[in-house]
């Protein structure tokens, strides 16, 4: 009983990391119907930029628990979101906006560039910058006190602070994400452009601006999702958003693309089958079932799981 | 294009041609002189009267220009031959180009001088400013010269014999080229010489010869395969027996010849594989896991055509399951579950390995020590001397590549101008309007996933035997992503573009060790920059040039003219 516990709470956070990278998927996909493809890479930055803060603040390592969590933390949470949110709303000026009435391919392609842009410009100059690690390996992330490593025990099992942050983070981040979608006029504007742009347009809605504030909300999630990364797992590096990124977008598929509510669904129900997929034992074939489950869902059901709008795209 | 205002131009038309025309005599003369004190730096330019490679190429392009500029001071003397070539659209390419030139080599001489401690510019002599005072002269002058009116060069008929005497001349030219390119071994002479291409590039379009030439293409297309296949057979022969170069070349042509199939699913049918390099990999392993090594697991000596045949076959067996998915998802969709598939393979290739699976492959470490071809006693492993010419071990590979590519190209050709390639086309277009059309979609689309695919698995069972090891890590999706960028970079439908475009892609890192470890970073800028402005590729299919850029009415104008142009020449009698 205790290890299903266990392995659902893993599944939980990884799920919840998922669940953070797919909202950016989804929130584009909705708007543009573009997969966009460097989104992994954005998630990569968010988590280099928390590093980036941390280092500039002068590398601390034995912080008293009330500077780590009411200090520390959220500089690098902010830091890792401007980061990645100036990296997303800078690609999508520079390689997505000038393509809009181009045939679909040339953005998608555009994409693929701008990801292997991203993970080499990370690689080769990160650690050129003084005082900053070499980014062509695994860089340890950072540990903050009462976070990394700490748990607690709630009726015999081991609560992982860390599982505690991602939850946390994701509740907070779709509350947030909720209130934005219905309370304020850009979510409102970006609901009334995904259902119709051209309506939305003569409406006196700013496009462009609905869809560049799509892209920077996206990359808000998963810069916190690149920081949870950061602590769950304990290292980071510039290869961390293509798998992150791939599971992300079969979440968000799954969900249902364009769905956000169905991308948290469907990133929670991955994680925890991922989890107890590699309880049985089978962690060698573990991202092989993640992709059959991406293929199954696209070919059967691409409207996902939650999703009542039927993609039909050419 | 204008650089100074038409009236400047009409104003100062006259003086800034006699300007250009000294520019140009002194670029004619600057070869004869040494341009630097030393043969350290780039090729020997330090001898008079005795110009070196670069020099030479230099000397070539003053001279076009220098004829240009004084063809066309005949003006309207000329008669009907006025407006056959752009003269002075020409001689701005030509000075323009000439500038970039020397000023690639002024600073390469730079770089390399400094860096080999030879004082840098200090190193040059009165030569190499004589050049580009020359060149900056020559370029001011020209730029106030009027814009030629489009050359009329493609239309003026000529005898059958002229063009192709023509084509082999250029397919020639391209060959010598390509050696000498090749042979250059210092990074800065060879990112010189493609300085010196691009401008020929752009001085061959400027004069209207690529449109006769295009012209003649269409007239020869026989000839002018069977001219750049005896070319690239003459290759090896300006090689001297060296391994090291036919090693990049033979890499090269696997990787074309893969492209060339992906070509098929992406550029005719439309449908983005972003996993394709995994039937590459169906083709290695499958003849690797055949092929008599010590580690292979089914070994079975079969003669090598069967091999090739078997690694086709089950590759294109892939193609089906993968292509299965194309009844019902299409797009991106297409394009991540194709992604997710390779992924499969690779991680598949990792996993049978005895211990996660059955031993077929095993596992990461691949199955190495294939043995070498043997055909009827040829071995494929050694040199061997032909009326000469000593044929390396890469170079026997590389001629084996040039055959199976030539089937390729043969089955590509012939589907892209059948009523398959038609249906491809169409369901490129609209799947939708070509199945109400009666296309059978989903039978072409399986058709062109399992038949790009089998071409992929030749290839990819030379190259198992080429490389002597096949290992999972060979194929990941990195790969894919090359080959797609191959085929878009250089055109997607044509089999000159996407071999283009995998030369550029594959040669370029190889002979740019230095920037190794840039040229990922260069190629995904590269990816975005050329979606940006020019979608199409560097060859562009007509049809997919206007599809790019549609509200571009002067392009539009120009491809109809083009396109009327070529149907007139090409059937004489008229009538549609």
């Amino acid at each position: 009983m205790d290890v299903i516990i266990e392995q659902c709470l893993n599944g939980l956070s990884l799920g919840s990391l998922y669940a953070l990278i797919a909202v950016g998927y989804t929130v584009v996909y909705g708007i543009v119907q573009l997969i966009n493809f460097a989104h992994g890479e954005i998630f990569m930055v968010g988590a280099f930029g928390s590093l980036t803060i941390w280092l500039l603040a002068g590398s601390p390592t034995d912080m008293s628990i009330g500077f780590a969590l009411g200090v520390m933390l959220p500089l690098m949470v902010i830091g890792g979101i401007i980061f990645s949110v100036l990296t997303a709303m800078l690609t999508e000026k520079i390689a997505y906006k000038p393509l809009r009435s181009a045939p679909r391919l040339a953005p998608f392609i555009s994409a693929i560039g701008i990801s292997v842009f991203l993970q080499e410009l990370v690689r080769l100059f990160y650690g050129q910058i003084p005082g900053f690690p070499d980014a062509r390996n695994k860089i340890k992330y950072p540990t903050i006190t009462g976070i990394s490593g700490a748990s607690v025990d709630i009726g015999g099992v081991q609560l992982k602070m860390t599982t505690v942050f991602i939850l946390c983070a994701l509740a907070i981040c779709t509350l947030f994400l909720w209130f934005y979608i219905n309370r304020t006029k850009v979510g409102r504007a970006m609901v009334a452009t995904s259902q119709d742009q051209m309506t939305a347009r003569l409406m006196g809605i700013d496009v462009d601006h609905v869809i560049l504030s799509a892209f920077a909300v996206g990359a808000g999630l998963a810069a916190v999702a690149g920081i949870a990364q950061g602590l769950y797992i304990g290292d980071i590096g510039y290869k961390m958003g293509f798998m992150a990124g791939m599971k992300a977008f079969t979440a968000a598929v799954l969900g249902g693309i364009g769905n956000i509510n169905g991308a948290v669904v469907g990133g929670l129900v991955l994680g925890v089958v991922e989890a107890f997929a590699s309880q049985l034992g089978d962690t060698a074939w573990k991202d092989v079932w993640a992709f059959v489950i991406l293929i199954l869902v696209l070919v059967f059901r691409p409207q996902g799981i939650m999703g009542a709008k039927v993609v039909d795209r050419a | 294009m204008t650089i100074v205002s038409p009236e400047l131009q009409s104003r100062y038309g006259k003086p800034a041609r006699i300007v250009a025309i000294v520019g140009a005599a002194i670029m004619v003369f600057a070869p004869m002189v040494p341009w630097v004190y030393t043969g350290k730096i780039l090729d020997d330019m330090r001898r008079a009267f005795d110009p070196s490679g670069l020099q030479i190429l230099f000397e070539l392009v003053a001279l076009v220009l220098l004829g240009v500029l004084v063809t066309s001071m005949f003006g309207v003397k000329l008669g009907k031959y006025k407006n056959v070539v752009a003269w002075n659209s020409t001689a701005l390419a030509a000075s323009l180009g000439g500038l970039g030139y020397i000023a690639a080599i002024v600073l390469a001489v730079a770089v390399v001088g400094s860096q080999k401690g030879l004082g840098g510019l200090a190193a040059a002599e009165p030569g190499l400013w004589i050049a580009l005072a020359g060149s900056v002269i020559a370029s001011a002058g020209s730029v106030f010269l009027r814009k030629s009116p489009r050359a009329t060069l493609a239309k003026v008929p000529s005898p059958a014999w002229v063009q192709i005497l023509a084509l082999v001349a250029v397919v020639a030219m391209v060959l010598f080229m390509a050696a000498f390119a090749v042979n250059l071994t210092e990074v800065e002479s060879f990112l010189v010489c493609c300085v010196f291409i691009v401008a020929a590039v752009f001085v061959f379009r400027a004069t209207g010869v690529m449109g006769w030439l295009s012209i003649a293409t269409a007239n020869n297309r026989k000839v002018l395969m069977l001219a750049a296949f005896a070319a690239a057979f003459i290759f090896p022969a300006t090689q001297d027996g060296s391994d090291a170069n036919m090693t990049v070349v033979a890499q090269v042509l696997i990787f074309a010849g893969t492209a060339l199939g992906l070509n098929i699913v992406v550029g005719l049918a439309g449908l983005l594989d972003m996993g394709y390099i995994a039937f590459l990999g169906a083709g290695a392993f499958t003849a690797a896991v055949l092929s008599r090594s010590a580690y292979a697991t089914f070994s079975i000596d079969l003669p090598f055509p069967v091999v090739v045949l078997i690694s086709g076959t089950v590759a294109a067996l892939f193609g089906l399951l993968i292509g299965s998915p194309t009844l019902r998802v299409s797009g991106d969709y297409l394009a991540i579950v194709t992604l997710a598939f390779g992924e499969i393979f690779r991680i598949t290739m990792v996993n049978l390995d005895g211990t996660d699976g059955p031993n077929i492959t095993h596992g990461s470490n691949g199955i190495p020590a294939i043995p070498n071809l043997d055909f009827f006693g040829f071995d494929f492993g050694k040199s061997h001397e032909i009326f000469g010419i000593t044929i390396t071990r890469q170079a026997n590979y590389y001629l084996l590549l040039l055959v199976v590519i030539a089937i390729v190209i043969a089955v590509f050709a012939n589907l892209n101008h059948s009523r398959i390639g038609r249906g491809w086309v169409a369901i490129r277009e609209d799947e939708m309007a070509a199945e109400a059309m009666g296309v059978n979609t989903f039978t072409l689309k399986l058709l062109a996933f399992a038949g790009g695919a089998f071409l992929a698995g030749m290839v990819g069972a030379v190259k198992a035997y080429k490389d002597t090891s096949v290992t999972p890590d060979q194929f990941v999706f990195l790969e894919s992503c090359f080959l797609l960028s191959a085929v878009v970079l250089g055109g997607m439908g044509t089999v000159m573009g996407v071999l283009i475009g995998a030369t550029i892609l594959k040669l370029l890192p190889e002979k740019l060790r230095f920037f190794d470890d840039y040229r990922m970073l260069i190629f995904g800028a590269l990816l975005v920059v050329m979606m940006r402005f020019r979608p199409e590729g560097i060859v562009a299919d007509e049809r997919r040039q206007m599809e790019f850029h549609d509200e571009d009415e002067e392009l539009a104008d120009e491809v109809e003219e083009e396109l009327v142009t070529h149907h007139d020449l090409l059937n004489p009698e008229g009538g549609k």
